[in-house]
């Protein structure tokens, strides 16, 4: 394969300037160019990205909105999120609305690059401080639906308890080859889990989003 | 809108209500006067002495109103005055129409200073001058009537009730503008992380990305913006400002926390906040802390800060990929009496009810993990 089709979304010029540049010495494709997030929704599906590269705060609409739209106007497309102030509640949506890879901007270009690479090829790419979150919102799923809803088809997602270790051990900054190491899994399978937990993040979000439409539907 | 009131802004509705007071209790007095001249033994002495009160009830309303003209002397003042009225009642109306039950002249409107030393200095105030005011108003009758001993145990009443409430509605005021101030400061600082993070941020990230490929000076400026980059970041994502003088309130540990993230300190925490006592919270982020100088000293590279919240307990990991110790040497250099780092962090956690379980393989870092179990409230 070579290189990924990628769109840049970001509303300050210098650095979309710079990402772009920096994709294409690395081989990749920059297809798209966007400082606003409506108008990356409306040429998404001309321009086709396999990776779209998303600032996280864009002046016209939330990063949850823009990244609503990326996926309805091009279901196949990845999105990797970038922020430049880490804020939390933002980060955390934005997964849950689909995004699978999230970076801080002042990650290293190398650290950049994989972190494309990876996420067009199907592979969630978490920080520390993502995981950190994941795994709070998990507990905070289980917390909120204890008593309420247990045992029911909406009921919290939960992680099992393979998926809570290594989850932590993402959390406290450890590499994947080093979990499969230390956990004695191979390098695939611990991929794997750290998908499932945003899979059934995603999914239930998903569910809830559905429920409150065909509720609020059935009411008007 | 936030509009942050004066200070002893919250008193004016109260003296307000009580310069109303003194006028309708003279109008009062002379309803009386018109009604009991006749009864009296100096009438028109009678007359001159409601003149001397409407007088003063003018001099007061303008007076209290000014803040700085509500010291001592005024009241004092006040006092004094309305002391002398009382002396000149039983001349004024003379022995027979005080046997006969008559009111005394100045009825209510004698109950004014009590009012406003309450309202100046609370319950304290408002006893003693309804005690100095009733003593007067009993001891120069010359006999003592039920009615007139009710009066006086009204007046006291009065004098506490109304302090009481005076201070009470201070209290109140000074916490609703520290609460205004402290809603002002928290908007004033999501201002300027929106600023910054549309400026700076993003500059100082890009210098650094750039700059990261170069040698020598660029690259090291390159490395120090990343600093920067880190602190501001850190800086503007962390809770509001925590009110001085709070006991009681919950703190957020992440924000406690969120000091010690830089370039090399990774810290993940959940979205929502991460509420302990504060005492509990700061005696963490201390051991926490500890922790953390502790790898940056012997780790020398980067570290990972986790925090979980289980609801039943917190837990706060601290990992590094330093050099790491031998099992069992910990037990060894406390054997030796040699009380490091990790006996301290441990005599922390203990103190909070809580463990500290520390862990490390030689070439493979160290891990703490911090864990306080959470009192049910």
């Amino acid at each position: 394969m070579s290189g990924v089709r990628v769109m840049v979304v970001d509303d300050h010029p210098m650095w979309r300037q710079g990402v772009a540049r920096d994709l294409a010495e690395a081989g990749h494709q920059v297809v798209a160019v966007c400082g606003e997030g409506r108008q990356a929704i409306r040429v998404v599906a001309a321009a086709r990205p396999d990776v779209v590269v998303l600032d996280l705060q864009l002046p016209d609409i939330s990063g949850v909105e823009v990244i609503r739209g990326l996926r309805a106007a091009r279901p196949e497309v990845r999105v990797l999120m970038l922020s430049a102030s880490g804020e939390q509640q933002g980060v955390l949506d934005a997964v849950k609305a689909g995004a699978t890879g999230y970076l801080l901007k002042s990650a290293a270009l190398a650290e950049f690059l994989e972190a494309v690479r990876r996420t067009a090829a199907g592979e969630p790419v978490f920080t520390p401080g993502l995981a950190g979150l994941v795994l709070g919102e998990y507990r905070r799923l289980a917390a909120a639906g204890q008593g309420a809803a247990a045992g029911t088809a909406d009921a919290a997602p939960r992680l099992t308890d393979r998926e809570t270790e290594v989850l932590r051990l993402v959390a406290k900054g450890m590499s994947y080859r080093q979990i499969a190491e230390r956990l004695g899994l191979s390098h695939r399978t611990v991929q794997n889990h750290v998908q499932n937990t945003l899979g059934k993040l995603q999914l239930h979000n998903r569910v809830e989003l559905t429920r409150y439409a065909i509720e609020r539907g059935l009411d008007d | 809108m936030t509009h942050v009131p004066a200070p002893g802004a919250f008193e004016v509705p109260l003296w307000r209500a009580v310069a109303v007071f003194r006028v309708a209790s003279l109008a009062y007095v002379c309803v009386v006067l018109i009604r009991d001249a006749d009864r009296y033994a100096h009438p028109f002495a009678a007359g001159a002495l409601v003149l001397v009160m409407a007088v003063w009830t003018s001099v007061t309303a303008v007076g209290y109103a000014n803040p700085a003209r509500r010291g001592w002397p005024l009241l004092l003042a006040d006092l004094g005055i309305v002391v002398a009225i009382l002396v000149a009642t039983p001349w004024v109306m003379g022995r027979p129409a005080l046997a006969a039950g008559l009111p005394t002249l100045p009825v209510a409107w004698l109950s004014g200073p009590v009012l406003a030393w309450a309202v100046s200095g609370g319950r304290r105030r408002g006893t003693i001058a309804a005690l100095v005011l009733g003593a007067t108003d009993l001891s120069t009758r010359g006999v003592v009537t039920p009615s007139a001993f009710n009066g006086a145990i009204l007046m006291l009443l009065a004098g506490v009730v109304v302090g009481h409430v005076a201070r009470l509605t201070v209290t109140a005021g000074e916490r609703l503008q520290r609460a205004i101030e402290l809603e002002a400061a928290t908007r004033e600082r999501e201002r300027l992380a929106r600023d910054i993070h549309d400026s700076v941020l993003q500059v100082l990230a890009l210098v650094q990305r750039r700059g990261a490929r170069l040698d020598g000076e660029a690259g090291e400026l390159a490395r120090l913006a990343g600093e920067q980059e880190a602190a501001l970041r850190a800086l503007i994502s962390g809770a509001g400002p925590v009110p001085a003088g709070a006991p009681d309130v919950p703190e957020d540990l992440r924000a406690l926390l969120g000091r010690y993230a830089s370039a090399t300190v990774s810290l993940s925490v959940p979205a929502t906040p991460v509420s302990l006592p504060p005492a509990v919270a700061r005696e963490l982020a201390a051991a926490a802390g500890a922790a953390l100088d502790n790898a940056a000293r012997h780790g020398g590279g980067r570290a990972w800060v986790l925090v979980e919240d289980e609801g039943s307990a917190v837990t706060v990991s601290i990992r590094d990929e330093g050099p790491g110790f031998p099992p069992g040497r910990l037990d060894q250099a406390a054997a030796q009496g040699r009380l490091g780092v990790a006996q301290a962090i441990r005599g922390r956690l203990a103190d909070l009810g809580g463990t500290a379980r520390i862990s490390s393989t030689p070439d493979a870092g160290t891990e703490v993990e911090l864990t306080v179990p959470r009192r049910q409230a």
